[in-house]
């Protein structure tokens, strides 16, 4: 039906039909013999048949302009669409080119600002080395000289075991902040995650369900145990966050170079990657939360129930594999983690 | 028992350290960083030196690698709570030039006593 819009032949030939046609009535009426059925117009016989040729010839030039007029009116509307469509096009690409560089520019920031903590968390844990092996010196000293099962023994024990706490709190602490010389292999990404559930299945409570949807084989160069933690914690955190009941859907994926989600991180990469995505059905978090999740001893956890530092830690690892982690999380509906990750080529 | 050249910035856990050792029954002789313990080895002949990694004036990995130059029958015990590297890092290295043994702070102190008394046991073994 289109195509009748762009031939431009069209209207020509309509009025020229047309005025054929009134000819031919004109002839037909003024030679032949209609005359006897025309006894009753006799008086006008003489105009009638120009008066048909006149209105056949005018009708047919109309026609065909009308025909025209259409055309055109279709024409323009359609050179608007195509105006409109590509202005569209055009604006969604800078949004979007736009957001990709907020996103950047926020993923930078984050990146300085933890790696600044970083330094500063690794000065101070050990500067604190020093102080928790004073007092646990001097405490074990003391306690020596106290009869087992005093008071006195009791209580200094316990100051023993509050040094503990601090011990397993820095050596955390370092955890993040050092450059770890962790040994790099290449690791099948689907059997790395299945032994980090393997690890967890004790302790998940019976009604949390983990879905694992593995895809073909991936293999990265990383650290295995690095990885497993990277999923324990944020396992950990999904279950906290859900009170102990709902469903957490792991899922793996190639990603190709041209994939939209690379696109807002990388301006350009070359690199195949790969997904994890870890997502819950907890509680969520609002916009200040997000913001902050990966700070070190962030937690939104009761006091003596989280560090703060579990996923801090995360973020340190995914950047030593050279990978990104994105979080997409709205409250009542659960958060997802988007890991990203080199893909090794075989 | 022992003679104890013990070599840490840390007034704290330098003092701290000075009784434990006292209380084994090893003479302690005590430097707050690589500097001063040169100066000590200069005039004594300690059995073992435990010794601290970062320290102002001289590390203790500068100190390490001169005194197993200068007096190769030194016994050396490295100690650190880490830096700019993890403790490990440190440790690693300081054992890479000399050191018979490294713990990480906050250390177990029976550990290290056992150390001390391990490394005298080889040491007079070694001389008989």
């Amino acid at each position: 039906m289109s195509q009748m819009y762009t031939k431009l032949w069209l209207p020509y030939l309509v009025a020229g039909i047309g005025i054929l046609i009134s000819f031919f009535l004109w002839d037909f009426i003024l030679w032949h013999h209609i005359e006897a059925y025309l006894n009753i117009l006799l008086p006008y016989k003489s105009y009638l048949s120009w008066l048909i040729l006149l209105l056949g010839i005018s009708f047919s030039i109309l026609t065909g302009a009308v025909i025209r007029i259409t055309q055109l009116d279709y024409q323009r509307t359609a050179l608007l669409n195509q105006i409109q469509a590509t202005l569209k096009k055009e604006i969604n690409e800078r949004m979007q080119a736009e957001e990709s560089k907020q996103k950047l520019e926020i993923a930078l920031l984050q990146g300085q600002k933890l790696q600044a903590i970083g330094t500063l968390a690794g000065g101070i844990a050990h500067d604190f080395n020093n102080i928790l092996y004073a007092i646990i010196g001097y405490t074990e000293i003391l306690r020596e000289d106290e009869e087992k099962n005093s008071l006195k023994y009791n209580n200094l024990g316990k100051i023993l075991e509050a040094t503990k706490r601090g011990r397993e709190l820095i050596s955390r602490i370092l955890a993040f902040s050092r450059k770890q010389h962790h040994e790099f292999d290449m690791i099948d990404l689907n059997n790395t995650i299945e032994a980090a559930l393997a690890l967890l299945k004790p302790t998940i409570p019976a009604s949390v369900m983990i879905q694992f949807k593995r895809n073909n084989a991936i293999s990265i160069i990383g650290n295995q145990t690095q990885i497993h933690q990277v999923l324990v914690n944020i396992i950990n955190n999904a279950i906290d966050s859900m009170e102990g009941e709902g469903i957490i859907t792991i899922h793996t994926a190639h990603l190709a170079p041209h994939d939209p989600l690379l696109k807002q991180l990388m301006q350009t990469s070359i690199q195949n990657y790969c997904k994890i995505e870890i997502s819950d059905t907890g509680h969520g978090m609002d916009q200040a939360t997000m913001e902050r999740v990966f700070e070190p001893f962030f937690t939104t956890k009761e006091v003596g129930k989280g560090s703060g530092l579990g996923l801090s830690i995360v973020h340190s690892i995914i950047k030593e594999h050279k990978g990104e982690i994105l979080l997409n999380s709205q409250l009542g509906r659960g958060t997802t983690f988007t890991i990203l990750l080199p893909e090794c080529s075989r | 028992m022992a003679k104890i050249l013990l070599v840490e910035d840390d007034d704290l856990v330098r003092d701290m350290l000075t009784q434990v050792l006292q209380r084994a029954s090893h003479t302690v002789l005590c430097a707050s960083n690589g500097e001063e313990a040169t100066q000590h080895l200069q005039q004594e002949k300690p059995d073992i030196m435990v010794t601290d990694i970062i320290m102002p004036k001289k590390s203790g990995i500068t100190l390490i690698s001169e005194v197993k130059n200068r007096h190769p029958n030194l016994e050396i015990i490295a100690i650190s709570g880490g830096g700019r590297l993890d403790p490990m890092g440190y440790l690693d290295l300081s054992e890479s030039l000399g050191a018979s043994v490294s713990f990480e702070k906050p250390i177990d102190n029976n550990a290290l006593l056992m150390a001390i008394d391990l490394l005298l046991h080889s040491k007079e073994k070694a001389g008989s």
